[in-house]
């Protein structure tokens, strides 16, 4: 099943430092929940391992990440697709936009999500919460990250 | 499934060392959530702790204006038992609602509140009547114990002891059920103690229960349906799904928190 997603947040940095942020492996390993490992494949791609828990469920996924439609400082496209074994797969994007605006920068996203096998059959119900709480979760965690008081 | 070593502990304090030993573990308090998600293996935790032979763990009693439910009292036991019946009757009544008879001959009130479902029903009763969770550590007020969908303020080898519920003056809760589950696809619980109103919904909050502010203000005026008319709550961050739209849930909460109100002041439901 497919799902759309939307939001926004105003970061407190320059347009430089959030698109330099966004393009830092270590920042973004840190922000995707449960992300356990996230290596450098190229230029633009990662291979990527993360636990997905959601209540009773937790279920690893590898898969790769890659930045598609780079257009610095204003925004990309960040892809990724996962394997999940007997839980199923997940794959989605989320197209990143960032605009100066009020001495700091405004961040919108537009996730696109797909989930399939077991995970989206059983799990009809929550999905679209759980899918809405990680793209939330991960842009929190990122607004965490470019706020001056964290390193 | 895949395999796993089973524990049996008999006290809580082997149980709480079992746990904090093992940072994979899972806790077996009924089960009926985690055991059908390992046997479809979208969870594999290496021990199993089931927590059926903890001395103390289970059990309603009354003590003045509280009544207090261990952790692994089933769900059928709070349904049937005079003192919870007496006590707080819109509680047991609830009980009586959750799944089916094999859920609730299993499935325990600990087991419920610490897996926060966003669709389970004990999380609304909790909420919508103050209780406070007791842990092997703490005593946790329900505002701060569900802190959003299957997450609470549990630490990781902290374990419910059991649950207690101050007694209302008027309680009531109306759950629209989705058919084939059983789960609320919204469930309102009310509840009036002296000059403290509680309305609490689940079901229907993308991010598990919450409490509805404005219509415990309207209902502080006068605890009727009528102070309802007309009330709804906004479709932002309502869940939406094959079941029903964000629109139709919140429709919902108004609906049944005026059917809760009639019925806790003991009018039929309009």
């Amino acid at each position: 099943m497919a799902m759309t997603m939307t939001g926004e947040y105003q970061l407190p940095a320059s347009q430089q430092t959030v698109w330099d942020k966004l393009n830092d492996p270590a920042v973004l390993k840190a922000c995707i929940p449960g992300c356990e490992s996230l290596d450098k494949t190229s230029d633009t791609g990662f291979a990527a391992v993360a636990t997905i828990k959601i209540g009773p469920v937790k279920a690893k996924f590898k898969g790769n990440v890659s930045l598609s439609d780079l257009d610095p400082p204003n925004g990309y496209k960040i892809s990724g697709q996962g394997e999940g074994g007997v839980a199923g797969f997940a794959k989605g994007g989320a197209t990143v936009k960032l605009v100066p605006k009020d001495g700091g920068t405004l961040l919108s996203y537009t996730v696109e999500a797909q989930i399939g096998g077991k995970l989206a059959q059983l799990g009809q119900r929550l999905i679209n919460g759980a899918s809405k709480k990680i793209a939330d979760d991960f842009f929190a965690n990122f607004a965490n990250a470019v706020s001056p008081r964290s390193p | 499934m895949y395999a796993f070593t089973f524990h049996r502990p008999q006290t809580l304090r082997q149980a709480a060392s079992l746990l904090a030993k093992n940072e994979e573990a899972k806790l077996l308090a009924g089960g009926h959530s985690l055991l059908p998600t390992m046997k479809l293996r979208l969870a594999g935790p290496p021990q199993l702790i089931d927590l059926s032979l903890v001395e103390g763990l289970a059990g309603i009693e009354q003590s003045g204006r509280s009544l207090t439910i261990g952790a692994m009292t089933r769900h059928n036991d709070v349904n049937t038992s005079p003192v919870a019946q007496q006590a707080i009757p819109a509680l047991a009544k609830v009980a009586g609602m959750i799944g089916d008879p094999a859920v609730r001959h299993m499935g325990t009130i600990g087991g419920s509140i610490a897996n926060n479902d966003p669709n389970a029903d004990y999380p609304a009763v909790c909420l919508g009547l103050g209780a406070t969770i007791i842990t092997n550590k703490r005593r946790i007020k329900a505002d701060d114990f569900f802190t959003g969908m299957f997450s609470t303020a549990l630490e990781p080898a902290e374990i419910i002891t059991k649950v207690s519920f101050p007694i209302p003056k008027k309680a009531a809760y109306q759950k629209f059920r989705n058919q084939a589950s059983r789960f609320a696809l919204v469930g309102v619980f009310v509840s009036k103690r002296g000059s403290e109103i509680r309305v609490a919904v689940t079901g229907a909050g993308s991010n598990g229960v919450f409490r509805v502010t404005s219509f415990e203000e309207a209902l502080k005026k006068r605890f009727s349906p009528k102070s309802l008319e007309g009330m709804s709550i906004p479709a932002d961050g309502m869940n939406s799904d094959i079941h029903g739209s964000a629109e139709y849930r919140a429709h919902l909460v108004g609906v049944l928190a005026r059917r809760a109100v009639a019925e806790a002041i003991g009018k039929s439901a309009a």
